[in-house]
């Protein structure tokens, strides 16, 4: 007997390395946030350093999946919620970290800006455009306009940005940052 | 004026522990913030405390103890910070003591940049 399956579940398991410590897709409510911050949390007590900055960069970025991915989700309550995508894989040396999500084509060109001004800064010039972008006006959601440059400052490497254009009005998103151990 | 006591959680989200005291002027911050509107939870704080600045006028002992805290409550501490530096400014007696594990260094990096930004003086306190 076999359930229809949307995927080739083996196909799936092994595009993931097996340095693989988590992955999740789906919609990225506030309790999924809070469920895998906790896991991170807990697990990463071995590399307190580490940890902290794998679990600083996981809320930003999920919270931004959560906030803005153009691919929703209705939940409990009719609520809409951003679909994405977070892999986590831990190396020797560091952990990398990758979200991806559905941007629409009108809203990918100032994301793609304000990665490349992010990774053309320093880390002085960066707390600058930091502390600039901070003093703005409060964005939509609550948003402090300052979540990549944290993530970029919190990471302490480039930001890795790859768009793959899906139609004509959507792109898949993804950011990939590094994290040493 | 009453007290603000808020409990921190950490269930759904990180709410932090408040405890803002009317009559000793000692208002503290503790835990972890990560919040679903946190405009909303802030914006008590700052009531709370643009009262206590304009009614009973004495001196703020604040003391933060956030070991985690978002982008979107950065910009919150940014505004109490500003509140703080302007009662200073107008003759307020104020002192911000800033609690922070020895081992984040991004953290003190956070706080320099609260000092560079507000001009508010912070005294680092790493344990």
């Amino acid at each position: 007997m076999h359930y229809k399956r949307d995927i080739n579940i083996l196909d799936f398991y092994g595009s993931l390395d097996e340095n693989t410590l988590l992955s999740y897709k789906g919609p990225i409510d506030t309790r999924i946030l809070q469920v895998i911050g906790s896991y991170l949390e807990g697990l990463l007590k071995e590399s307190p350093k580490a940890g902290r900055k794998v679990f600083k960069i996981f809320i930003e970025l999920a919270q931004n999946i959560s906030y803005y991915s153009a691919e929703k989700s209705i939940i409990r309550n009719n609520e809409e919620i951003g679909t994405g995508m977070v892999l986590i894989s831990d190396s020797i040396n560091h952990y990398i970290f990758v979200t991806g999500n559905l941007v629409k084509n009108d809203d990918i060109v100032t994301i793609i800006e304000k990665s490349e001004i992010i990774n053309s800064l320093n880390r002085e010039e960066l707390r600058e455009y930091k502390r600039e972008q901070r003093k703005l006006p409060v964005g939509q959601k609550g948003g402090a306009h300052i979540g990549l440059i944290q993530v970029a400052l919190t990471s302490a490497h480039p930001l890795d940005i790859e768009v793959n254009p899906i139609d004509d009005d959507y792109s898949f998103f993804s950011i990939a940052v590094k994290i040493d151990k | 004026m009453e007290n603000l006591e808020i409990e921190g959680t950490h269930k759904n989200f990180f709410i932090p522990e408040v405890s803002f005291n009317a009559k000793t002027g000692i208002c503290e911050i503790s835990g972890e913030s990560f919040l679903e509107d946190t405009i909303d939870f802030y914006s008590i704080l700052i009531d709370w405390l643009d009262q206590y600045i304009n009614v009973v006028k004495r001196p703020i002992a604040f003391i933060i103890k956030l070991s985690y805290f978002n982008t979107s409550t950065s910009r919150s501490i940014l505004d109490i910070m500003n509140i703080l530096k302007d009662y200073e400014d107008d003759g307020g007696e104020v002192v911000v003591n800033w609690h922070f594990d020895e081992n984040d260094v991004d953290m003190e990096e956070d706080i320099d940049d609260f000092i560079i930004d507000t001009g508010i003086e912070i005294n680092k306190i790493s344990f």
